[in-house]
């Protein structure tokens, strides 16, 4: 049970678009730069966001990105849905494709609660959390690298 | 973000050989039939599961397999352990493409990846297979009866 390359990239990148949102507009060329992404997949990634109403773009020379809403009213499992659509760990939860045992299938029951644990972590965390996280435990140990480089 | 083939048939056959077996080895066909999984694929499945210390097996005309230990005994995240790998959300193998880790990337790995891996894992080694046999004997209005084993 993995989620896929486009779901864990489009985490990133958002994260880094919360991270350096006080900058205003940010273009698809430095976050890739960042994160070390394509800025094609960049590009992908952002539509479907935009879509979901997590993203805006803004036109023109100084045009790019923002986020649609704050930090705070974006959580992870948004994200996620969006990119990789509902966090199930087997299809048949979606009841799509129709499955012949449903209700009396051994393992249904397993699986709805693998489900309801994995989405009650990922709408728990939202994107101010990790961008307080990425400035506290992450930036902070970095420059103490540097200092004693 | 899905389970494979593998470990959703492995479980199900699982339960299915506790629910059957009555201290009596299993024939690979008759749980085939009653799950609706090729014979051939339990084969491999059960050869895996076999070489984990789950299961035993019997050869010749009256053989078959048998659970290795009472199904109280076997958390579900050993058999899903067996059968997929370690329980993780994301393939730490896959990304071989980005030589380096970003701080976002580290980021999203403490705080979301761990987290729901976390959670996946407390969860799967709190169930055990007796939980699902009895879930599944409520499910199709079995008698409890006592196990053999």
């Amino acid at each position: 049970m993995k989620i896929s390359t486009k779901g864990r990239y489009g985490l990133e990148a958002l994260v880094d678009l919360a991270i350096h949102s006080s900058e205003g507009c940010i273009n698809l060329k430095s976050i890739s730069e960042r994160c070390g992404i394509s800025e094609a997949y960049i590009l992908q990634i952002f539509l479907i966001l935009r879509r979901a109403g997590i993203v805006e773009s803004v036109r023109g020379a100084q045009g790019g990105y923002v986020l649609a809403k704050d930090p705070s009213e974006i959580t992870v499992g948004d994200i996620l849905t969006a990119l990789e659509g509902p966090l199930v760990p087997v299809a048949c939860i979606t009841g799509n494709p129709k499955c012949e045992r449903y209700g009396k299938c051994a393992t249904y029951g397993f699986w709805e609660s693998v489900m309801n644990a994995l989405n009650e972590v990922a709408y728990s965390i939202t994107v101010s959390d990790l961008v307080e996280y990425y400035k506290n435990n992450i930036l902070s140990k970095n420059y103490e690298i540097e200092y004693y480089i | 973000m899905k389970f494979s083939t593998k470990g959703r048939y492995g479980l199900r056959a699982m339960v299915d050989l506790a629910v059957y077996s009555k201290g009596e080895h299993v024939a690979l066909c008759s749980i085939a039939e009653r799950q609706g999984i090729s014979t051939n694929y339990l084969e491999q499945v059960f050869s895996v599961l076999r070489k984990s210390g789950l299961v035993k097996s019997v050869k010749g005309a009256q053989g078959g397999y048998i659970l290795a230990e009472p199904p109280s005994d076997i958390k579900v995240g050993r058999i899903l352990r067996a059968l997929e790998g370690p329980l993780s959300v994301i393939d730490d193998k896959a990304d071989n493409s980005r030589d380096s880790e970003t701080g976002i990337e580290q980021c999203i790995k403490q705080c979301v990846w761990d987290k729901m891996n976390e959670a996946l894992n407390e969860l799967a080694d709190s169930v055990t297979l007796e939980d699902l046999v009895d879930n599944y004997r409520k499910l199709v209005g079995m008698e409890n009866t006592m196990y053999y084993i």
